[in-house]
């Protein structure tokens, strides 16, 4: 669980999120910290110089023997008063000795002074007065002013900094902690939303998982959130549902076939082992042989129908797609049936609006529509009434077959797009019960619904093509 | 149709049954037939041989029907190609005819589809001079002026039964079945489920047959139409 957490991409974003924002507070929590720096050594190089000039001033007015007490005096002063802030100390050029320990590169010329930071230790060897407080700490830091007198003397004032030190010390350490605990509260917050994440796809795995040992029934959890994991998990959830209804459809035909097929193949069977007693040259074999030929052909066309259906449903063959003109669509057919219709005494007429079009695949269409007329012509009776037509109505194009037939119980029109599915007084006709389910296969192809209605009497069948394409 | 020499036709099909069976139906109806069981041997037979036409099968073990195809038509060899295919889509189709075939048949297929289909190939593969005048007997048809007469009789005939009779005129003596009636003249490319195209038959005969003593368009059970002058020699 762990190992799989933290190769979590949420988790490794978070931890670069922790990263840059840690370095950021770092940055920002720096800078206040050298300027507070800056500022204390600012203080102490001002008090250090007011001290200088005041013992500059003295010298002036009076003797350097003077001069030497007033040191000794504040230097007892500073002391006593237990502080470690001043300390002061001459000394003669011959030594050198402040430069040695404080400015051991740069001597200074007459009448300059200089700055530096240096150990107390080292303050205390400059001076010559390794005795001077005991209680000082090797680490403790002073401030130093050196100031080149007339004659070779060398004034230096320091100022003791440790407790400065002290408190910048705090600083750093706090500011170091809070960049700690930033950095380990991102990566905690990383973690768990991982685990979160983690959670959530987990759920989806599983059932997925499920699904692929064969419980197509299954469906992706959908929290009430509806954040990204819920659109997603609805998203799947809908692709499962078409593949689930697209192995149902498989199932059936399948089952279809077996079913519908085992009829004809055991008729086309017992003809052929029936002939097996019949003298070659006999009528009756003759006979039995055309028979047999008629069920295979019959069952060609129950396969190529089941085919087709199967095809159109599979929404493949998108290459053949055009614009298709209605009012030619409808003219050719039209004009194939009308001598079919007029053999039959039935009056049949055709009209498209002009200039209707929709895209899709002409040969699926006028297959389709080839099934409605050929019902329409097999049930509607001599002197009955046929229509084919296409017009536009608002914002769709109704193309639509009506026959003044017996028509379709409203009970029924759902089931007879059903494969195989063939009304009670349809079982006297020829047919196999696919006419109507390609018709149904094709206009989903086409997204466009079929309607079934009265046509009083008759039947109307309507495919609603969208006009907007 | 009275040939100089009998037609050779180049079979290549791998299914040693069916290719046996469509060799045995065209060499009694007159055809001397080459078998090829395998791709390579197939387009190397091809190549070298005369053929009059290839029937080819499109799933071939070595190098598949199409290829074949395409690797005549780019040596410039147009002999007609029916090619066979248990693949029945509207787009398998497409393909077959778009690397070069001419035809295209999808198994389960009646022995006379295939032998109609055949013969229209051959008779397409005749240098084509083109006619405006067609010719039966006294059935004329004027291609120019759009206008059909029998033995001086005027013949009105709606566009559509023009088309109809244009290509039977142009296949005489040769059977042609309601799916390439479907096909050539009205562009379907399905089953025809019900009768449409025998009533079209029986009304272009009575418009061309009815009042005249020798019929010329006759059906042929089990296969289709044909359109030729029975008492010609």
């Amino acid at each position: 669980m762990i190992l799989r957490l933290l190769n979590t991409t949420v988790f490794r974003l978070s931890l670069v999120y922790a990263l840059l924002f840690s370095g950021v507070v770092a940055v920002a929590m720096g800078s206040i910290y050298w300027s507070a720096a800056a500022q204390i050594v600012q203080q102490a190089d001002t008090r250090l110089r007011l001290e200088t000039k005041s013992l500059e001033d003295l010298l002036r007015t009076g003797s350097f023997s003077s001069l030497r007490e007033t040191i000794k005096l504040r230097n007892e002063d500073a002391q006593r008063a237990g502080r470690r802030f001043y300390v002061y100390a001459l000394s003669n050029s011959p030594k050198q000795a402040f430069d040695e320990y404080i400015h051991p590169q740069r001597p200074l010329a007459n009448g300059r002074q200089a700055f530096a930071t240096v150990s107390f230790a080292n303050l205390l060897r400059a001076i010559d007065q390794a005795d001077y407080g005991n209680q000082q700490s090797e680490h403790d830091m002073a401030r130093v002013l050196v100031t080149t007198l007339p004659d070779g003397w060398q004034l230096l004032a320091a100022a003791d900094m440790s407790e400065q030190q002290a408190l910048l010390d705090k600083l750093y350490r706090h500011i170091l902690l809070a960049i700690l605990l930033i950095f380990a509260l991102a990566t905690f917050g990383g973690v768990l939303m991982g685990y979160g994440v983690l959670r959530r796809i987990d759920s989806v795995r599983q059932t997925a998982d499920t699904i692929m040992d064969g419980d197509l029934s299954q469906r992706m959890t959908v929290t009430n959130r509806n954040d990204e994991f819920d659109r997603l998990s609805v998203v799947l959830n809908r692709m499962l549902q078409r593949i689930e209804q697209l192995m149902q459809a498989m199932h059936e035909v399948t089952d279809n076939l077996a079913h519908d097929l085992r009829h004809p193949l055991n008729r086309l069977r017992n003809r052929l082992e029936a002939s097996q007693f019949e003298p070659f040259d006999s009528d009756n074999f003759q006979q039995l042989q055309q028979d047999a030929l008629q069920d295979v052909d019959d069952l060609i066309k129950t396969f190529n129908a089941l085919l087709s259906i199967a095809q159109a449903e599979s929404g493949m063959q998108r290459n053949e797609w055009s614009t298709v003109a209605l009012d030619t669509l409808v003219a050719d057919l039209g004009e194939l049936y009308e001598v079919v219709a007029e053999e039959a005494g039935i009056h049949f007429n055709y009209t498209a609006q002009p200039g209707l079009t929709v895209y899709g695949n002409r040969q699926l269409l006028a297959q389709a529509l080839t099934n409605l007329l050929d019902n329409a012509m097999k049930y509607t009776p001599s002197g009955g009434e046929i229509q084919l037509q296409a017009q536009q109505q608002a914002q769709h194009i109704a193309l639509s077959v009506s026959d003044s037939g017996p028509g379709i119980p409203a009970e029924a029109r759902q089931r007879v797009f059903e494969r195989f599915v063939r009304l009670d007084n349809a079982r006297s006709t020829p047919g196999n019960g696919l006419g109507l389910s390609l018709v149904k296969a094709v206009a989903d192809l086409h997204a466009a619904p079929v309607r079934l209605a009265d046509n009083q009497p008759g039947l109307r069948v309507v495919l609603v093509f969208n006009a907007a394409i | 149709m009275v040939y100089a020499r009998s037609m050779n036709i180049l079979l290549v099909e791998d299914d040693k049954a069916t290719a046996s069976f469509i060799q045995k139906g065209l060499t009694e109806s007159g055809y001397i037939v080459d078998h090829a069981a395998d791709g390579e041997d197939g387009l190397h037979l091809a190549l070298t041989g005369q053929y009059d036409a290839l029937i080819v099968d499109r799933m071939l073990p070595g190098r598949d029907g199409l290829s074949i195809i395409q690797a005549l038509r780019a040596q410039d060899r147009d002999t007609p190609v029916l090619i066979l295919s248990a693949l029945g889509a509207v787009d398998n189709r497409v393909e077959g005819l778009r690397a070069g075939g001419d035809d295209y048949l999808v198994k389960p297929y009646a022995f006379s589809e295939l032998l109609a289909r055949l013969q229209a190939l051959m008779r397409r593969a005749q240098p084509a001079q083109e006619q405006t005048l067609l010719r039966l007997r006294d059935l004329e048809m004027d291609l120019m002026k759009r206008q059909v007469r029998r033995a001086d009789t005027n013949i009105n005939l709606q566009p559509r039964e023009f088309t109809l009779l244009e290509y039977l005129l142009r296949h005489t003596g040769q059977v042609v079945t309601r799916t390439m009636l479907l096909e050539k003249v009205w562009d379907y490319h399905f089953d025809p489920q019900t009768n449409v195209i025998d009533v079209h038959i029986s009304r272009l005969r009575s418009k061309i047959d009815r009042d005249f003593d020798v019929p010329l368009l006759h059906t042929i059970r089990g296969a289709g139409y044909i359109l030729h002058d029975p008492e010609a020699a």
